[in-house]
């Protein structure tokens, strides 16, 4: 190590307000309302008669150095050097010259960076690592993103929906992020209980830790040629593959019968109706690199009814309220199987407990 | 406090050394076993909180991590080398 | 491995087709001078091959001292892609909301650059910025040019995660409190609860300032802050006759829409019945120049929300219906104490304090935090009868 600097911990993140376009700072609570000038464009209004501009562009979420540089170029043209990430991993410019919004959208499309995302569109999706970074993946993550916003790129450059939708990808159980509450969510999922290595098990594990990784209490130990070794009881496992995170001798990764499920009309927003869960749409769909095409066409198929068929302001899920569940199967045309009768705990309550019925 | 600090450190240790391999300790559990021990009157959670964190700016012991599940564990060689 | 990244990633180049923006291409402008993200295409390319992931878990790596803001990553195919052998994580806590200038961006890049793969999540799914992949010994280095940068980890593993917040009243004209500040305060006052872990599980707090809730606290934060009023909508009926005049069917589009039906129009006043409205922010979205929420701001306080591992997902419930946003910070502060205190000796290994809240029963949970019940946290009264009453020592009975 060169100079021992002094360490420094605990510092917490940097303070925001360095970081603040000089007219945020001036009308920082201040706002009256907003216009949408055009797709990808807000401005925001103050009671000091300020206007702030905003244009928001899409990213991939993984981003190089090199990107970020070119980001950090554009903001030092067009908007003093104040730039900003959102939510759902758009990248956003504050302006306050107007005259710069369509330069700098020129120059974002020509990099490859779409306009949009504001008002009644698809918005980024929201997702999580995949093969990229992590062990437990059943499915990647970007590459069906890509795929998936390839196709309807159009609905994040145009506003033309009947309200917002929120779409989200989530490559195993443990859902990092909210996407248990998105209009469509994309959820990777594991079928089979793991596969014990059992000629690596007790050389590589400790089986005191693997067995207490269970959540479900699934792992029992068991000898193996005379060693300590594991046996799963899988009619327990829930395939969230903790046991392989502690135990790389778990194997819950299947090119065949791990693949993705599709969930609809959850919402977070508690604007009308309140935040709910998705629900289940199709129970699964194969894992089909490099372009996902099953998945691909089953969400576009749902995007397609739903703008068809909602009224104004209605989400995915208010939408089906009106229509009843019956009718959302028969117009996507997807199967309604035994999969979409909930049988975990406290199942009922998604059970038909009334004669109101549509036909 | 009754008990000094030195000696806190070195009982959660020999118990962080004991557990090692058998199960993953939380700071919590470590607290709890040190006033079962010396009685809640003799040590309280912040003597503790203060005696898990020399052993850890010590490097003495570190914190796992596993499933989202942390705890505090004795140094090794890096983890999942083999398999 | 082999020299030429191009012509080794056949399956993946099929991802830099079409107008979305591809993360292929982003990994590709990494690799022409890094060899991480070079090998990281070379197994990503694997994986697509065989339809399978190729990373192992490490449970024991991070900088001294913290117990998170490091994911420890393997590769099982080392021999394959050397270069990603050890390809860990770190969870950099991104500053509130989001914002940044060109500079701070760039000094971010110039460190990654000289100490891993050159590539980043901005941001990820809790909200700190995400430096994807290094090796073990570069962990320290990149720490310590972190904190002389001004940044610092985030958080992983059993600590309070990296708070994170909406936009608030920097840019949002319906934000109730201070959102920024808000998350800003409760980060810096708990940076011993993100970097050692002492709970039983993760604990996530997240604020927007208003029910459109756009960070998703109620879906995944444990304590969700989310802004609101108490008195009227502000109602401005020049601006009602104008959005009316302009062609928005005020009927349909928006009393309509209502969900407690509180409003009405006559073609010319718009009437809210505002003891029935529950501040769902529908008629405000639609009619920002119009209506506004009142001037009695501050949050509710909801508790529980996670993802369904382990036992099912849930969506947080109200604990404190209304905080003045004046008070609302050490509501908060002192909440969670009391929150943190309970849960950290009675919760289970891995259990979410929602779901302590769901084995031990809200009344417990309450008398352990000390809050009264209060009907804004149902949406109605239990109905089956097994109700546990208890007696004080007094014999009395309990409400
Ligand atoms: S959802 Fe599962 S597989 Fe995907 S990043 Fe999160 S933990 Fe990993
Ligand atoms: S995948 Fe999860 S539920 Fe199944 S055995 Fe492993 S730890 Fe248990
Ligand atoms: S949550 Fe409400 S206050 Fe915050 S940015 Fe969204 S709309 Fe604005
Ligand atoms: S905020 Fe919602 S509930 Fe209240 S008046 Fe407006 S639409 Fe109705």
């Amino acid at each position: 190590m060169s100079e021992p600097a002094k360490r420094i911990t605990d510092i917490g993140p940097p303070p925001y307000e360095k970081f603040l376009h000089p007219l945020i700072k001036k009308n920082y609570g201040k706002w009256l309302y907003h216009e949408r000038p055009a797709p990808g464009v807000l401005c925001h209004i103050s009671e000091t008669g300020d206007k702030l501009y905003t244009v928001r562009a899409a990213t991939p979420r993984l981003l190089s150095i090199q990107t970020i540089r070119m980001f950090a170029d554009l903001a030092d043209k067009y908007s003093g050097g104040y730039l900003r990430f959102t939510s759902r991993n758009n990248v956003e410019f504050l302006l306050d010259n107007p005259d710069n919004i369509e330069p700098l959208k020129k120059e974002l499309l020509a990099a490859g960076f779409l306009v949009g995302g504001t008002n009644n569109s698809i918005s980024n999706i929201v997702h999580t690592q995949g093969w990229i970074h992590c062990h437990s993946a059943a499915t990647d993550a970007s590459g069906i993103v890509k795929a998936v916003m390839d196709a309807l790129h159009d609905h994040f450059t145009e506003s033309k929906l009947p309200a917002k939708l929120r779409i989200a990808l989530a490559c195993c159980l443990n859902m990092c992020g909210a996407v248990h509450c998105s209009d469509i969510a994309i959820l990777g999922v594991h079928r089979k209980p793991p596969k014990i290595k059992r000629d690596v098990l007790s050389k590589v594990c400790e089986i005191p830790t693997l067995i207490s990784s269970c959540p479900t209490g699934a792992i029992r130990p068991a000898t193996f040629e005379g060693k300590p070794s594991v046996e799963v009881i899988e009619e327990q496992c829930m395939y969230c593959a903790n046991c392989y995170t502690v135990c790389p001798a778990m194997t819950l990764n299947d090119p065949d019968n791990d693949g993705l499920s599709i969930w609809v009309g959850g919402k977070v927003s508690n604007a009308r109706s309140a935040p709910r869960f998705s629900k289940l749409a199709v129970p699964f769909l194969p894992n089909n690199p490099p372009r996902w095409p099953e998945v691909v066409d089953a969400v576009v198929n749902i995007v397609d009814v739903y703008a068809r068929n909602a009224r104004k302001f209605e989400r995915m899920g208010e939408w089906i309220d009106r229509i009843g569940w019956p009718r959302f199967f028969e117009l996507t045309g997807i199967e309604f199987t035994r999969y979409h009768i909930d049988d975990f705990k406290h199942a009922g309550t998604t059970f038909a407990r009334s004669a109101h019925l549509k036909f | 406090m009754a008990v000094p600090l030195e000696t806190l450190v070195e009982e959660i240790y020999k118990m962080v050394v004991d557990l090692q391999g058998k199960k993953n300790v939380r700071a919590m559990s470590l607290t709890k076993a040190m006033i079962d021990k010396y009685g809640a009157g003799e040590v309280n959670k912040e003597d503790c909180k203060h005696a898990i964190r020399q052993l850890i700016d010590s490097g003495r012991c570190v914190y796992g991590y596993y499933g989202g599940e942390s705890f505090i564990t004795i140094p090794r060689k890096e983890e999942a080398a083999s398999g | 491995m082999g020299d030429d990244t191009k012509s080794n990633t056949k399956l993946l180049d099929e991802l830099e087709k079409g107008p979305w923006p591809s993360f292929v291409t982003e990994m590709k402008k990494a690799a022409e001078t890094n060899p991480m993200a070079k090998d990281l295409l070379g197994q990503l390319e694997l994986s697509y091959e065989e339809r399978i992931g190729h990373w192992k878990h490490g449970g024991i790596v991070g900088v001294m001292g913290y117990g998170g803001g490091v994911i420890g990553r393997y590769s099982d195919v080392p021999e394959k892609f050397p270069n990603v052998a050890h390809f860990h994580t770190l969870r950099i806590n991104h500053p509130s909301g989001w914002f940044y200038t060109s500079e701070a961006l760039r000094k971010l890049c110039d460190i990654w650059e000289r100490h891993g793969s050159g590539l980043t999540n901005m941001h990820g799914s809790t909200g700190d910025i995400i430096f994807l992949g290094t090796k073990t010994n570069e962990l320290e280095p990149v720490f310590q040019e972190l904190t002389q940068a001004g940044f610092d980890l985030g958080g992983s593993g059993s600590v309070l995660r990296t708070p994170s917040c909406c936009v608030g009243q920097a840019r949002c004209e319906w934000a109730c409190y201070d959102t920024m500040a808000t998350c800003d305060s409760l980060t810096r006052a708990y940076q011993d609860e993100i970097h050692r872990p002492a709970f039983p599980y993760k604990f996530k707090i997240k604020c927007s300032g208003c029910a459109n809730d756009c960070v998703a606290a109620i879906a995944r934060a444990d304590l969700s802050v989310i802004g609101t009023w108490k008195d009227d909508i502000q109602q401005d009926d020049a601006a009602v006759s104008e959005y009316a005049a302009a062609g928005l069917d005020i009927q349909k589009d928006v009393c309509d829409h209502c969900p407690t039906k509180c409003m009405q129009w006559d073609g010319k006043k718009l009437a809210i019945n505002n003891r029935e409205c529950v501040r769902c922010m529908h008629c405000i979205n639609v009619m920002p120049k119009a209506l506004k929420p009142g001037k009695e701001k501050g949050a509710t306080l909801l508790i529980g929300a996670k993802a369904p591992i382990m036992q099912g997902a849930l969506l947080s419930s109200v604990l404190i219906p209304f905080v003045p946003a004046a008070e609302l910070l050490d509501t908060i502060k002192e909440l969670v104490s009391r929150i943190w205190d309970f849960w950290s000796e009675y919760g289970n290994n891995r259990e979410r304090v929602g779901e302590l809240i769901q084995r031990i029963g809200m009344p417990a949970f309450l008398d352990a935090i000390g809050l009264d019940p209060v009907p804004e946290m149902v949406t109605a009264p239990r109905d089956n009868p097994y109700i546990f009453f208890q007696t004080k020592e007094d014999g009395q009975e309990t409400k």
